[in-house]
Parts: C-alpha cells; sequence; structure tokens
C-alpha cells in the first residue's frame, strides 16, 4: 500500500512538473489517471479505488480547485477498472487503448456532471471536443504504452531473477 | 471480500462529498493544509529543478552531438570544394596553356601538329621528352618542338603513335644560334649537369652580354629561324682560348610544359617576333 501511495504521489507530482513537457497541441495526458488504472489492472479494485482516491485529491488540492472532484472520479474508475480485470482480457493492446480512452472519456463525463452541482461554467460539448476528447485519445496510447512498458519491466526482472 | 470492496467505495465517495460539502460552505483550511501545502511546494520545487538540470544537460549534449555532426559535414563539405576548386584551377590552367598554344600555331607561318607531353626523361645521360604523336601523324626524326616560349628541343625517335625529343639540356644536344642583339653565332649544346651553354668563336666575346636573347640560326634548315632558345646569364671568359662559352637560362621550362608544338614544314621567315615575351 505504501508503494501504491508513493507512486501516485509521484505521479501527482510528475503531472504538475514533467508532463506538461509532453503536451502535444496544448493537450497532455493525466498521468495520475493513467497510474490509477495500473494500479487497478495489477491489484484489483479496492487498491485501484484508493489510488484512484489518493491521485485526485493530490490532483485536486495542487490544481487549486474543489477538493473531492477528481478524488470522487478517479476512485470510481479505479474501482470499476479493477473489477474488470477477470472479465476483459486487459494485456491486449487491442482492449488497453479503447478501454482507457472510454475510462477517460467516463471520467471526463464524471467530472463534469459532479462539477456541474457547484456551476461549473463551460459548456459539455466544448470541454469535451477540447479537453476531454483529446486527452482521453492520448491517455489511451500512453496508457498503452505504460502497461506495455510495466509488463517488460516484469518480465525482465523476472529473467534477471531466474 | 465483496462487501468490503463496496464498503471501501461508499466510504470515499462520501468523504469526498464531505470535503465537497465543507468546502462549499468556506471550511478545509487550517494548519494541516497549510503543513502540506508546504511539503508539496518543497517537492515540486525540487522535482523542478532536477527537471531543468535534465533538461539542460541534455539540450547541452543534443546541441553538442549537432555541433560535431556539423562541423563533420562542414569539413567533407570543404574538403570536397578544395577538390573541386584544385580541379577547376587545373582546368583553367590547361585553358591557358592551350590558349597560347593554338595563339601561336595560328600566327606562325609554318604546318604545326599539337601534342601532348606523355612521359618524361631526366636521369642525366639522356633528357628527352616523350609525346603522343608520332610518324602517324606526320612526324618524322629532326621535327623541332617548340611551345610559345621557344624551342624544346628536336624529335630523335618517331613511332606509329609517340615521339621521343631531345631537349636542349640533353648532353648530345646541339642547335645553331645566334645572340640577337649582335648576331653572334656559336651552337647551343647541353651539359651533363643540366646547363646549356651557348659556345660561340669571337676572340673578344663579341660583346655578348648577360640578358641577352639567343634565338635559333635557322642555318641548315633544321630549326625555324628566330625561335628563342634562351637567355645569356653569365659568360665565361676564357682569355686567349678560341672558344668562348655563354651560359643560358632557357628560354623554356621543360619541367612545366605539358602540351607542345611539332613543327613539321620549313620556313625562310624569321619568327622570332611571334613568340611569348622573348620575340
Amino acid at each position: 500500500m505504501r508503494s501504491t501511495l508513493l507512486l501516485m504521489f509521484g505521479g501527482g507530482l510528475a503531472q504538475t512538473s514533467l508532463v506538461p513537457t509532453l503536451a502535444v497541441g496544448g493537450v497532455a495526458p493525466d498521468l495520475p489517471l493513467i497510474l490509477t488504472m495500473l494500479v487497478a489492472f495489477r491489484q484489483g479494485p479496492e487498491r485501484g479505488c484508493l489510488a484512484g482516491f489518493a491521485a485526485g485529491l493530490l490532483q485536486d488540492w495542487s490544481g487549486g480547485g474543489l477538493v473531492g472532484v477528481q478524488a470522487l472520479t478517479k476512485a470510481l474508475v479505479g474501482f470499476t477498472v479493477g473489477c474488470l480485470v477477470g472479465r476483459l482480457w486487459v494485456a491486449s493492446p487491442l482492449v488497453q487503448v479503447p478501454g482507457l480512452v472510454l475510462l477517460s472519456l467516463g471520467e471526463g463525463a464524471a467530472r463534469y456532471a459532479l462539477l456541474s452541482f457547484f456551476h461549473y461554467p463551460a459548456g459539455f460539448g466544448e470541454l469535451m471536443l477540447h479537453v476531454v476528447v483529446p486527452q482521453a485519445l492520448y491517455n489511451g496510447l500512453a496508457g498503452a504504452l505504460s502497461v506495455w512498458m510495466v509488463e517488460a519491466a516484469t518480465l525482465a526482472r523476472r529473467w534477471l531473477w531466474t | 471480500m465483496r462487501a468490503r470492496r463496496y464498503a471501501l467505495l461508499i466510504s470515499l465517495v462520501l468523504l469526498c462529498l464531505l470535503l465537497l460539502t465543507l468546502q462549499t460552505r468556506g471550511l478545509g483550511g487550517g494548519p494541516l493544509a497549510d503543513l502540506l501545502s508546504g511539503l508539496w511546494t518543497a517537492a515540486q520545487s525540487g522535482l523542478a529543478r532536477t527537471h531543468r538540470a535534465a533538461v539542460g544537460v541534455w539540450s547541452a549534449y543534443v546541441d553538442w552531438k549537432a555541433v560535431r555532426g556539423e562541423n563533420a559535414r562542414l569539413r567533407s563539405l570543404a574538403e570536397r570544394l578544395r577538390i573541386e576548386a584544385l580541379g577547376v584551377e587545373e582546368t583553367r590552367q590547361e585553358n591557358a596553356r592551350l590558349r597560347r598554344l593554338l595563339d601561336l600555331r595560328s600566327r606562325l607561318p609554318l604546318a604545326t601538329v599539337p601534342g601532348e607531353v606523355i612521359g618524361r626523361e631526366a636521369g642525366g645521360w639522356v633528357r628527352a621528352l616523350t609525346v603522343n604523336r608520332g610518324s602517324a601523324s606526320g612526324i618524322a626524326r629532326q621535327t623541332p618542338v617548340i611551345v610559345p616560349e621557344g624551342l624544346v628541343g628536336r624529335v630523335i625517335q618517331a613511332r606509329a603513335g609517340a615521339s621521343v625529343v631531345q631537349l636542349l639540356s640533353d648532353p648530345a644536344s646541339t642547335v645553331g644560334a645566334v645572340v640577337q642583339r649582335t648576331r653572334t653565332a656559336g651552337l647551343v649544346e647541353g651539359d651533363p649537369s643540366g646547363l646549356v651553354r651557348l659556345k660561340f668563336m669571337a676572340r673578344d666575346g663579341a660583346g655578348v652580354a648577360p640578358g641577352d636573347l639567343v634565338v635559333t640560326s635557322g642555318l641548315g634548315s633544321l630549326f625555324p629561324k628566330g625561335v628563342p632558345v634562351g637567355r645569356i646569364k653569365a659568360v665565361e671568359d676564357r682569355g686567349s682560348a678560341l672558344f668562348h662559352y655563354a651560359i643560358l637560362e632557357p628560354a623554356v621550362d621543360v619541367a612545366r610544359i605539358e602540351e607542345v608544338l611539332l613543327v613539321i614544314d620549313q620556313s625562310e621567315q624569321d619568327v622570332a617576333g611571334l613568340f611569348a615575351g622573348d620575340g
């Protein structure tokens, strides 16, 4: 659990300092969301939910917005992904990329729905078109790459130990 | 297991909603938030500094690599251009030489065949050139060989496609000549040391002085009359000896010639005025 929290803390820090340099056309991936998915893929819904909560809480707090919005949506994402692991073949890139895109879209929609209770000013369509969809696509690609890298690192570690 | 899972989810959702509610009611600050903020800011600053340093090192490396690549590319380009420039200069010089040769050929009242030097023999025993024109081009033994500066020598062997030209400095070479200013007649001979001498008979030196131009005499109808041979460099006074000698500076630097004209007919006309410089 400690390593998960450290991972989330590192991810939150990187999101504010390193990830902006990866932005393409003003769109940057949501690294804490990708890490939440990775944790949920490998460790199930409880760890995924907690990781998402921690990551979202950090993002809410560091972003200066309402603390709890992303904590809630990312906790839901972590939980959902963790529950899907046994039912979908998540090791396949054909599942990973569209899955990550759909989950990112869902997270965006959920965040918007929650924020609309607090009179969030932007329109849904505009927000989806300019922010959520591009970021979801980026998340899909970056997330699949991350899954592949983690798999490769795990294999390399096993090979080195045996 | 499943109940625990959902209990965790519901707890976290409720916690989030509580946080949101507290914030909308103006609560949520306090010393804990300040402490968290301080820690977060410090961590962010550290990471940003590390990132900047890493980017700086990377940029320096990329720049260095680019400069190194560019340097190698420019060196290669400079080398290629230098070689091209040498080629252009070579062509320019060849063009100038050929123009001068063509110019002389058109001015001379003699039939000539242009030839290219394809070999040299300068061991001391024999001093000769080989040119790429031979009997097939109408070249025969004793054909005079000239360049725009003056006399080179004569053909001593004519093969089908090449001729061997005996140079003035060959120890066996003898050319009838006169000092242009004084009309003192003599023989220009080669020397084993590579010098060219004018041997003449006048007892008093005939007023021959350094700088005087020596041209072919035209006697014997072997060489055209008036072809520059060289300039007097020094006069050797041998007292009462029958012959006097003058050392010549040859008109032609045979080490540098690459194209020649082979004179294939005869003329009584003095051609001295038709040669470059010395005429």
